[in-house]
């Protein structure tokens, strides 16, 4: 098989999947509305929380709106991800998975074109949150080049949780438990790290939780770009992070995957 | 449990095949093994030389699958549906645009081919999953009940194409419930049931192996024991009686000049007190194949009416 045949393959399910992900009036809700809420609703009623002693100190900046455009990219990000394994599911519950699986194509092309029109998926999602927190007053302390690593950040941790969320799709062959199992594990997740809370202010609990949580260095890089500027050191524990979780996600998928095309 | 029990059959280049069975009788397990989709547990199985389990994916480039359940993107309109297949199959763009377009024409979706196939009929999304499983014009085509849930006049039309597409060349293999169906396009088919293949042959082979008539008299409450059995000691002496079969709803009496016996059938019933809720008369069809094996009736919707009540001996059909 032929490097021109694969990138046709990975082309026809990549293609296949942007189109089925822009002509759900869902997907528009999700990506527009949706982050408008966030901002709006948040930063409105929590607006106070830069007040706290130590939030700007800690923090590096004395708007809470700024602080929380991580947390409205990151929440968007991992909504966008959970829904990542749901169409793995449909497609095998409604035989499409078949219909590909009888065509003379490599298996992994399967997986590798949904992959990649996730990534292109969350990537505009990011890009309307930054828009959107410009336009409201977020200002990007690293300028263009850091709004281009925000968004590297977004699609590739994205990517990589969307593994979990394809993972438990193929391990449960439920599109309802898909979903009810990722909200479950995801959103106490964004809440036990430092997204919308700076470390400092958090509860002493929270605080360790939030150590072991992986959301917290995406939240800590993501927060340094637009808060203070390109800090190594964050930046380094946030794609390490990213990496570890993409390996085990991904490697997980895979062999899920594999099992779920097997003949 | 087996879905599909140690069967063997072999499929001539260019014929159309038939697999004929009741519902959970293992056409689709079987389907589904023969075009990769299923490891089966022991056997061999070769497809146009190939070996199923040495090389899968040369089988799947000569191979074209309509399965039971209609499997179209509904998000993707009747023509991205096509032009994907194409894409699955590496079909170079110019070829695969002129293919889309005398397949849309064929199947009777020119209009609708840039509508959405959620917004299509059952009927058309049917069409349209049997259009990607031929746009390839594979050499060998798999369809799994390909005209279940079509009403009468698509069902007709379905049988058309499926005889055009053969005379074209491709050989064909398909599972049906409709004995009808089997009939008229197989050349030759192969009975299932229960996981098991119960007969083969050409449909008018099968049915000449019966060499009779087939005088079918449904009793009251399916057939009571005792009914049963003076029926069978009255009817079997009778000139002509070749056999008596027994099947969920009654008897069915082999024999030959059925139509003629009719009356003293049911006079020697009469005088023996079993009655009759129904009798029926007809030269053997596959329905009479596959309870002369099974001992049961197929029990799926018929295409054609029902029998008609026969007391002079009317054919259903033309032999
Ligand atoms: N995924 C499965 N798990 C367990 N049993 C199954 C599965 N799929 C099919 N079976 C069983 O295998 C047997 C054969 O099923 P199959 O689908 O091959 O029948 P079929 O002849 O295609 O029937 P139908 O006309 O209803 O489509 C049935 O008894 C069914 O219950
Ligand atoms: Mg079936």
């Amino acid at each position: 098989m032929s490097a021109r045949d694969i990138f046709v393959e990975v082309g026809a399910v990549f293609s296949r999947w942007l189109k089925k992900t822009f002509r759900r009036p869902a997907f528009v809700f999700f990506a527009m509305v949706q982050p408008v809420v966030w901002f709006l609703l948040f930063t409105q009623s929590f607006a106070k929380i830069a007040d706290i002693p130590g939030f700007a100190s800690s923090t590096g900046t004395n708007s809470y709106l700024t602080f929380f455009s991580a947390a409205v990219i990151i929440q968007t990000v991992l909504a966008s991800a959970m829904q990542s394994g749901i169409g793995m599911v449909t497609d095998i519950e409604s035989g499409y998975m078949d219909k590909m699986r009888v065509a003379p194509i490599h298996r992994f092309s399967i997986l590798l074109g949904k992959v990649m029109s996730d990534g292109v998926r969350i990537l505009l999602q990011s890009i309307i949150i930054i828009v959107l927190g410009v336009i409201l007053g977020v200002t990007f302390a690293t300028g263009i080049g850091g709004v281009l690593v925000i968004l590297a950040i977004a699609v590739t941790f994205g990517i990589a949780w969307s593994g979990i969320s394809t993972f438990i799709a193929l391990a449960t062959r439920n599109s309802e438990a898909t979903l009810m199992i990722s909200i479950l594990t995801t959103f106490p997740l964004l809440f036990l790290s430092t997204a919308v809370m700076p470390q400092g202010l958090l509860p002493d609990f929270v605080q360790s939780v939030a150590t072991y949580n992986p959301i917290t260095y995406v939240a800590n890089a993501l927060h340094v770009l637009v808060i203070t500027g390109y800090d190594w050191t964050t930046l380094g524990y946030g794609l390490l992070v990213i990496l570890a979780v993409g390996a085990i996600s991904l490697s997980a998928t895979t062999v899920m995957f594999r099992r779920a095309v097997a003949s | 449990m087996r879905a599909v029990d140690g069967i063997s059959f072999h499929v001539e280049r260019g014929e159309v095949f038939g697999f004929l069975g009741p519902n959970g009788a293992g056409k689709s397990t079987t389907i589904k093994v023969l075009t990769t989709l299923l490891q089966k547990t022991a056997g061999s199985v070769t497809v146009d030389g190939i070996n199923l389990e040495k090389d899968p994916s040369a089988i799947r480039k000569i191979i074209g699958y309509g399965s039971q359940e209609v499997s179209v993107d509904d998000d993707l309109t009747g023509r991205e549906n096509l032009r994907l297949q194409c894409m699955f199959h590496h079909l170079h763009k110019a070829d695969a645009e002129k293919r889309i377009n005398e397949i849309l024409k064929a199947t009777g979706l020119e209009e609708a081919a840039d509508r959405r196939a959620g917004t299509y009929s059952g009927g058309m999304r049917k069409r349209l999953d049997l259009a990607t499983a031929i746009i390839t014009r594979p050499k060998l085509l798999f369809l799994d009940e390909p005209t279940t849930g079509l009403d009468p006049q698509n069902r007709v039309a379905m049988w058309e194409y499926i005889k055009d597409l053969n005379k074209a060349g491709t050989t064909i293999f398909l599972t049906t419930q409709y004995m009808e169906e089997a009939d008229r396009l197989a050349h030759r088919l192969c009975i299932i049931d229960n996981g098991k293949i119960v007969a083969g042959g050409t449909p008018a082979a099968l049915k000449a192996e019966i060499g009779a008539d087939v005088v079918q008299l449904a009793l009251p409450d399916n057939g009571a024991a005792a009914d049963r059995a003076r029926a069978r000691q009255v009817l079997g002496p009778v000139a002509g009686v070749q056999e008596i079969k027994d099947y969920d709803g009654g008897l069915m009496v082999f024999a030959k000049n059925g139509p003629s016996l009719v009356p003293e059938i049911v006079r020697k019933l009469d005088d023996v007190d079993v009655h009759i809720t129904q009798i029926s008369v007809s030269a053997p069809s596959l329905d009479d194949v596959f309870v002369k094996h099974t001992g049961r009736k197929m029990r799926v919707e018929e295409v054609t009416p029902p029998r008609r009540m026969v007391f002079g001996g009317r054919r259903r059909r033309p032999m």
